[in-house]
């Protein structure tokens, strides 16, 4: 039988705010431990949370990018557990009126455009961070070491509605969900600092089945290889467990790296109940109108704002796609030079192509301060026009990345320009045919493919700048071919 | 007269008029309480040495005639949940027993600005959970009315430290009556304010949406002396209110409601003798009364013992042995948790814990915590509706005057009981003073509630200036007074 396997994320970003979530403690990322705290952020006796505005504002934008309702009446919680690094012993979090609900995420899966549901988008503060000793699991620790620096980060959680169908389907909403945060400037976005940070509900059920199977969380992944192989290991262990007959307990698992494979945690009952109540530190928090339209009109281009934007100007999805993710500079520059050129396809070829693998040859980030749309629009036009060679361009390239110097200039100084005159390459033609007469008889007895030696003849003879293309066309034409 | 009998105002202008020095006050304070503390034990720590600098410092103040204010060199106590930078401050808890904070509550830190004299930390009911200061870890306090006595709580400390002049006033908190209470039973007026103008950053919680510092003194001069100190926005604590007082007339044209519930079963004659005398008085000054009926207080205790156990339940989690405090090893993290709250924590405090956990637990939320909520905001409308029609509401503060010392420590809820009738106020947020009106049979003083609507605080503290006139309470208790 064939199972369709179900996947829902929980995704938990790190926010880029100055400060931390509750507490006016700078976010640090240093290795020394317990240098960026106060009295809030520890928990000790009579410290009060006060709600980072920036935080919410970030929360709001992610919500409204992602096509969420914005609850206008939004309410922090308390998640009620016990666990050394949780300072209150309980979490700032929010329940059941989250900042967004109901939106959705596009994503390229498969070449083609598809979308997620998001079932909710919230705030969160984080933990600190545990060090075990021993086996690394606190239950057999003899010691813990405690940092508190990265307690009260502001944390947005994102959560799928059970829609996912496959890892890689999961792979691809990660991707889009890392590329919004760093477009809309919330998060660092990057994955092996822990920026992002997903659990993955997982089910499987048989294919004409309307009902999901049970669930099993896999808990705290932060790297899409082992999302994709957690998710994989996970739907083949319960298709296993499902034709055999065995029932598959509700229960969270973790994925270990290193054996490649998911291991039980605790299981449903033993779950936390996690009484979670308003939190009367925090009375109920009211976006105002003004506050949410000021958020909406500075909503920066979306992933697939741009996506469709590019693929306005001809490009593929895949080439829309890959060039949406680049740094902003790069995709202006793609349309301002599109603008002038309207060649989108040797525009996408010699930004991402040429520009971007010379710059990493020069080692630099950014091209020069002279270098500009004008110039790259320049060396695509005169390869187009035939006055110089796709080489030549490549060269005229190179040598603008490393000295303010017009292309005209570089162009004539290294003889680059074509020669395109059709008189002038008749009679240098007209020479060669002469004094090739050997050849030129072979040419008419059928060997065609001398009629290249013969070009190349015409453009030696003119010193390189003939083009190829035009001289090739007027020997054919003297020789009645 | 000797200068700790004296108000704030009357000590300030013989200071001005450099009749009197703040270190004569302070010293007649110390030798207070150095006969005092002995007998009724109102203090857990007391300064003593660091205040003789601090009053010379005053002194001099007042003689180069740069004083900071009416408060310039008033000793005051400070209740034992309210921090005060590298003060020990052990909510007269095991758990705390060793914990020194690191920062000032924001109201030490305005007190500080008008050069405030601090005569120490006052002992209370555990984490403030009680009506007696019998639930302190470090032994009861007694009530200088009658040492048999209990002064209330649980800002029993502070109020038992004013009454016997061992302080001018003192600074309590409030979560279901223990300012007002407290200051009943030790013949004080004891002032909660509205929610959110007092600053709770650096109270250490018991019941966040319900608890308020406030001022515990011998008149309603000396308490708005102090309100006016300590109150104000404060961004460090996002339930501070940034908006301004409202007026309401406390002249004749004020109309007085006597709550109905308030003067019914579960109140003692003595009690209800003490309305009646001052509604007779207001009458005869032309006010207008009129009965008012709130069905729903009656079941106030049943929300307030539902709510503030699930607020404490989390507030409470905090104290687990990782951080400060008391720390009980164990062999793991967990182990060593338990153990530390275990033994940190006494049996009212676990209570309270237990309690509140099952009330937020998964299946119960909405029969118990939830319940409670939707009652919570009813009866706040019930409120909002009488104050259309009257401006001040009259109920005695306590059932009773105070009660023996072991009297009710077997029995919980009879314990609960004695916060009857100033519970409501914290749930509805509403300022609530409790005016010292006359003595019982044994010779203990009782005293009587007012409340009205929010942000009228200093309106209440006016139309109670003329109820304390009226009433012209005087007595003090034998030995501590003049």
């Amino acid at each position: 039988m064939n199972l369709k396997p179900t996947i829902g994320i929980e995704t938990h970003i790190e926010l880029n705010t100055n400060t931390k979530m509750f507490c006016r403690c700078k976010v640090v990322v240093t290795e020394e431990p317990n240098i960026s705290l106060c009295p809030t952020c520890i928990g000790l006796p009579g410290a009060l949370p006060v709600p980072n505005g920036k935080a919410i504002e970030y929360i709001t934008l992610l919500s409204l990018a992602t096509g969420c309702k914005i609850t206008r009446k939004g309410m922090f919680h308390r998640k009620n557990y016990f666990y050394p690094d949780l300072p209150k012993n309980y979490q700032i979090s929010q329940f059941d009126l989250p900042v967004g609900e109901s939106g959705e995420l596009e994503i390229i899966l498969d070449g083609k455009i598809d979308s997620v549901e998001i079932e909710r988008v919230h705030m969160e503060e984080d933990t600190g961070k545990s060090t075990h000793s021993g086996t690394g699991r606190i239950d057999s620790a003899t010691s813990t070491a405690l940092d508190f620096n990265r307690s009260g980060v502001p944390l947005v959680e994102i959560v799928t509605k059970p829609v996912i169908k496959s890892a890689k389907e999961a792979v691809a909403y990660i991707e889009e969900l890392r590329q919004l945060s760093i477009d809309l400037n919330i998060s660092e976005g990057k994955l092996e600092k822990g920026n992002l940070r997903f659990d993955a509900n997982i089910s499987v059920a048989p294919q004409d089945s309307n009902e999901l199977g049970t669930k099993v969380e896999i808990k705290n992944m932060n790297s899409l290889r082992s999302l994709e192989r957690a998710i994989d290991y996970e739907i083949s262990r319960q298709t296993k467990a499902f034709l055999d007959g065995e029932e598959i307990i509700q229960e969270t698992r973790h994925w270990d790296e290193a054996k490649e494979l998911t291991s039980s945690m605790r299981s449903k009952e033993g779950s936390a109940d996690y009484r979670y109540f308003s939190d009367p530190d925090l009375p109920n928090m009211i976006l105002s109108e003004k506050f949410i339209e000021d958020i909406e009109k500075n909503l920066p281009k979306l992933p697939n704002e741009k996506r469709s934007e590019l693929m306005d100007t001809g490009l593929a999805l895949e080439q829309a796609n890959i060039l949406g993710k680049s740094d902003s500079w790069i995709i202006e520059l793609y349309s301002e030079v599109f603008d002038k050129t309207k060649e989108h396809s040797s525009t996408y070829n010699w930004i991402t192509g040429e520009l971007q693998g010379q710059m990493r040859k020069l080692d630099i980030n950014f091209p020069p301060e002279w270098f500009s749309a004008e110039l790259l629009s320049e060396i695509i036009g005169l390869i187009k026009e035939n006055k110089i060679s796709f080489t030549s361009g490549k060269t005229i390239l190179s040598e603008i990345l490393q000295k303010n110097i017009t292309v005209d200039e570089i162009a004539t100084e290294n003889d680059l320009y074509q020669e395109n005159n059709e008189e002038k390459i008749v009679e240098l033609v007209k020479k060669v045919i002469n004094d090739s007469e050997d050849i030129v008889q072979r040419i008419k007895d059928g060997e065609d493919k001398l009629v290249g030696f013969l070009v190349g003849q015409v453009i030696k003879n003119s010193g390189g700048s003939v083009n190829p293309g035009i001289a090739k066309e007027l020997l054919s034409k003297e020789l009645d071919l | 007269m000797e200068l700790k009998n004296l108000s704030i105002r009357q000590l300030n202008n013989l200071f001005i008029e450099k009749k009197a020095k703040p270190s004569e006050l302070y010293s007649d304070i110390f030798d207070t309480s150095a006969n005092s503390e002995s007998l009724l034990h109102a203090h857990l720590t007391l300064f003593e040495e660091k205040n003789i600098e601090n009053a010379k410092n005053s002194d001099n103040r007042f003689e180069n005639g740069k004083s900071t204010g009416l408060l310039d060199g008033i000793p005051i106590a400070i209740k034992d949940n309210i921090n005060i930078k590298g003060e020990l401050t052990t909510c007269s808890s095991k758990m705390l027993s060793n914990y020194r904070s690191p920062y000032n509550a924001t109201v030490i830190e305005k007190l500080n600005k008008e050069n405030v004299l601090y005569t120490g930390k006052t002992n209370l009911d555990e984490f403030a959970m009680g009506s007696s200061t019998e639930n302190s870890a470090f032994g009861l306090t007694k009530n200088p009315w009658n040492t048999d006595y209990v002064p209330g709580g649980s800002s029993g400390g502070s109020a038992a430290s004013v009454s016997a002049r061992s302080a001018i006033g003192a600074l309590g908190s409030d979560t279901g009556g223990s300012i007002r209470q407290p200051a009943a039973f030790c013949g004080l007026v004891g002032f909660k304010p509205t929610y959110g103008t007092v600053s709770r950053y650096g109270l250490i919680a018991f019941a966040s949406s319900l608890d308020q510092i406030g001022p515990i003194t011998k008149n309603v001069d000396d308490a708005r002396i102090i309100y006016n100190s300590i109150s104000g926005h404060d961004s460090l604590d996002a339930t501070s209110i940034d908006s301004k007082q409202i007026k309401i007339p406390f002249d004749k044209s004020a109309k007085i409601g006597v709550i109905k519930e308030l003067m019914e079963d579960g109140i003692s004659d003595e009690s209800r003798n003490e309305v009646n005398k001052v509604l007779q008085g207001l009458k005869e000054q032309g006010y207008q009364i009129k009965e008012v009926s709130l069905p729903l207080i009656k079941l106030s205790i049943s929300i307030y013992y539902l709510i503030a156990p699930a607020e404490c339940s989390a507030n409470l989690a905090r104290f687990d042995g990782v951080r400060y405090g008391l720390r009980v090893e164990g062999k793991t993290s967990y182990e060593m948790m338990q153990n530390t709250r275990a033994e940190g924590f006494g049996d009212e405090v676990k209570r309270r814990i237990l309690l509140g956990t099952y009330a937020l637990s998964a299946g119960y939320y909405d029969e118990y915590y939830g319940k409670a909520l939707r009652a919570r905001k009813k009866m706040i409308d019930e409120f909002s509706n009488i104050f259309n029609d009257v401006d001040f509401l009259i109920s005695p503060t306590t059932p009773t005057a105070a009660f023996k010392a072991g009297e009710k420590t077997s029995n919980p809820l009879e314990m609960y009981m004695s916060d009857l009738c100033t519970i409501p106020a914290n749930l509805a947020g509403l300022p609530s003073i409790s005016i010292p009106t006359g003595l019982s049979n044994e010779n203990l003083p009782l005293g009587v509630q007012v409340m009205s609507k929010p942000l009228t605080d200093l309106s209440l503290l006016s139309f109670s200036e003329i109820i304390e006139k009226e009433v012209d309470f005087n007595a003090t208790p034998e030995g501590f007074g003049k």
